[in-house]
């Protein structure tokens, strides 16, 4: 797996939420895809797409219930046509198989076209290391591999990188001089990948869905690399999560019309691409071997927890990305793992465990914008907020990510709010310390302007109010209004 | 990473793999109790919805065949409708002089019985290969001949009204590389071709599918105007890895 960074989730969005170039892109993304995909739902009425929306929901529902089962049909139906199925429990045994390819059929060059579980892998460190040529062939996913960094955005990989960026980049890189039209940097990349297409062996894809009926992998794709990876090289490799598997070909309607949609706000994208197995005897072209690698890695921890169970109903389409004001300030880079965002924060705790991830379920204001976006209707922010019960209850210290003090104040809290005399005598308290404040004005920790308590310093308040002000305490409380007037009422 | 044993494919049994899924279900080995309605139906249900499927096309075919066009113009296409065979030729030879290239590859489909394209394109001084192994052509050398070629002109096994889409399903005599290589593309589709809906192009492939005892073929593509990307900026950028111009001419 890659290197597992959701430890300094803190530290690291503190950052990006700086970064006024992270900060353009993320903008140009949200006004991008999150334009579109409301034009497009207006476009089909928002009926039709709730009716789509809830029949997706319907079929993944029904499949991760029965997973077992329509895995196996799977199986069944790839073996049929003529491929090969793998079931690897985890990351290391999935890059094992690929290995195994390509030792055994002696590949010396791979193009991939995008695939977020391979990133999830770690795979193409792994091939490096045997001496093999890997082909990043996505324009972004081809960026990323070249700047040697991470996606940052599930369907955009390289949204974080401006033109100049890339110039640089390909530059640097590939020794061209500095350009920074997209249309030349694009048509560079044409002409730099086209002749790998052609001299690879092995083309690896990831998959949108696979359809146990007919034993056939799905995907959704814009620029062609994904059609020229499944087509061109002799043995094609397609690798995915085990939650990917839809029951029947009939079921792709309804996602083929959700996935562009919620994605890119596209009606649908430039190509669809469909592979049932080899190529056939009489094919003209095709690879001659057909390779599908069912990933775990996790999974089934996510399956085994009915709270989180419906995280693996998700299609990827980025749209709770696009639509989230915590995404949308710090980018996909702070999360610190494959999958950032809403649901990145609810699959990457459980995948690479939740003592590492404990801030990701705190990444999130609760809004509920992501559980409205989303094409299968995934309560995202109950799974966070089951993710926060978690690491708060856990009777290991090290999960809970508040610290000690926090957890102090917070029971001394509740005391305090549950117990009427209590609080009264609290706000007497308070009132008399402010009263002295505002004697001493010299000395005033707390108060400012007499009105808000701000930036305290008082080091246990102070990392709450370093973003938060409260107002001081009123003359009169409400209770105590509410005795006064209602004591003129009886009167 | 540890090596794996030599000779054997590495991963996890299906049995062990299964059983770790349902032990994560909380239950046994028990398949669906409701059986799943889109898997369910015999090969006489499904003709018999093919059948009423094609009664619907074929009332509504001015008004669907419309529908193509528009949205095939917004998925991207350039959207001809024909007049008949000397007009799409016509076309097709428009679009060739605008190509700047010597060789144009065709596939090996029906469609080209009735627009004879070969005598045209060759008469504009356009060397024509047509998709189609024999005792001199191998798979080798037809890809070396789709690299060189500026245009590829196939039939469509389907046009979809709803997406603006043409399917092809890549067989003998039409290869999968002969409409994502070269980067103009021409399609040509008939009125028989019309599909209306997504989900009437899946009844007939699981239709074929049943009929044909569980064969469909080993690929199928939906074409979609050309191949963009936005990688950069957000920025449409046509033409990045596949075709940056493509064709759709209409017959009928």
């Amino acid at each position: 797996m890659p290197e597992i960074k959701t430890q300094n989730f803190s530290a690291a969005s503190a950052e990006a939420i700086l970064d006024p170039k992270l900060r353009r892109a993320l903008d140009r993304v949200a006004e991008g895809f999150h334009v579109a995909r409301l034009d497009r739902i207006e476009e089909v009425t928002q009926e039709t797409w709730d009716g789509w929306k809830d029949q997706a929901r319907e079929i993944k529902v029904h499949t991760i219930e029965h997973l077992d089962y329509y895995l196996d049909l799977l199986d069944k139906n790839v073996t049929a046509a003529g491929g090969h199925l793998h079931f690897a429990k985890d990351a290391d045994e999935a890059n094992e198989i690929v290995a195994h390819i390509v030792r055994t059929r002696n590949i010396k060059i791979v193009t991939k076209s995008k695939s977020m579980v391979s990133e999830e892998l770690g795979l193409n460190p792994v091939l490096e290391a045997m001496g093999v040529q890997v082909w990043e062939t996505d324009l972004g996913e081809y960026i990323i591999q070249l700047a040697e960094e991470t996606p940052s955005h599930l369907v955009a990989p390289a949204l974080h990188k401006s033109k100049e960026d890339v110039a640089a980049l390909f530059s640097e890189k590939l020794g061209i001089p500095y350009d920074e039209d997209i249309y030349h940097m694009a048509a560079t990349a044409r002409m730099v990948l086209r002749d790998k297409f052609m001299e690879a062996d092995l083309g690896i894809s990831g998959a949108n869905f696979v359809v146990a009926e007919t034993g056939t992998l799905v995907i959704i794709t814009n620029e062609g690399n994904g059609r020229l990876c499944t087509s061109a090289p002799r043995v094609h490799i397609g690798i995915t999560g085990m939650e990917k598997v839809i029951p029947s070909m009939q079921d792709l309607s309804t996602f083929l019309r959700l996935l562009p949609r919620s994605a890119t706000g596209q009606r649908i994208t430039s190509y669809v691409s469909m592979t049932t197995g080899p190529r056939r005897s009489e094919d003209e072209d095709g690879p001659e071997e057909f390779h599908l690698i069912l990933v775990d890695n996790g999974r089934s921890k996510l399956l085994a927890d009915p709270a989180l169970r419906e995280s693996l109903y998700c299609i990827r389409c980025g749209a709770c990305l696009n639509i989230c004001p915590v995404y949308s300030r710090i980018g996909g880079h702070a999360y610190g793992w494959v999958y950032p965002g809403p649901i990145g924060a609810v699959v990457s705790p459980m995948l690479v465990g939740l003592p590492k991830a404990k801030e990701l379920p705190q990444a999130s204001s609760l809004c509920g914008a992501c559980r409205e976006v989303c094409p299968v209707n995934i309560d995202i922010p109950k799974m966070l907020l089951d993710l926060r019960k978690k690491t708060a209850e856990s009777p290991d210290s090290s999960l809970r990510s508040a610290p000690e003090t926090e957890r102090i104040l917070a029971r001394l809290y509740a005391k305090l709010m549950s117990s009427p005399r209590l609080l009264k005598m609290a706000v007497k308290f308070g009132r008399f310390t402010q009263k002295l404040e505002r004697m001493t004005p010299v000395f005033s920790p707390l108060t400012q302007d007499g009105k808000w308590i701000r930036n305290a310093h008082i080091p246990i308040l102070s990392r709450w109010t370093r973003s938060r002000d409260l107002p001081t305490l009123p003359k009169q409380t409400f209770h105590e209004l509410w005795e006064k007037e209602l004591s003129r009422d009886d009167s | 990473m540890t090596t794996p044993k030599s000779g054997s494919m590495p991963g996890t049994p299906k049995a062990e793999f299964l059983q770790s899924v349902r032990d994560a279900l909380g239950r046994s080995d028990v398949p669906p109790a409701e059986a799943y309605p889109r898997l369910t139906e015999t090969p006489a249900e499904l003709e018999q919805q093919a059948a009423q499927m094609r009664q619907r096309l074929e009332e509504n075919l001015p008004a669907l065949l419309d529908k193509l066009a528009q949205m095939a113009a917004l998925g991207g296409w350039r959207v001809h409708r024909a007049s008949g065979p000397e007009d799409a030729i016509e076309y097709i030879e428009t679009v060739a002089r605008g190509a700047e290239t010597a060789n144009v590859v065709r596939s090996n489909q029906d469609v080209f019985n009735q627009i004879p394209v070969d005598a045209a394109l060759t008469n504009l001084g356009l060397t024509v290969t047509t998709v189609l192994r024999d005792g001199t052509t191998t798979r080798e050398s037809l890809r070396e001949e789709i690299r060189r070629s500026g245009i590829g002109i196939t039939g469509a096994d389907y046009a979809l009204a709803e997406t603006g889409s043409v399917i092809v399903l890549p067989r003998k005599g039409l290869a999968r590389l002969v409409s994502v290589v070269p980067p103009v593309h021409i399609a040509l589709v008939q009125a028989e071709d019309l599909l209306e809906t997504l989900d009437d192009l899946f009844l007939l492939r699981r239709l074929e599918y049943h009929q044909q005892g569980g064969e469909m073929g080993s690929y199928l593509n939906f074409i979609t105007g050309p191949s963009r990307t936005a990688d950069i900026e957000m920025t449409i950028v046509e033409g990045v890895h596949g075709p940056k111009e493509v064709h759709m001419i209409i017959l009928g």
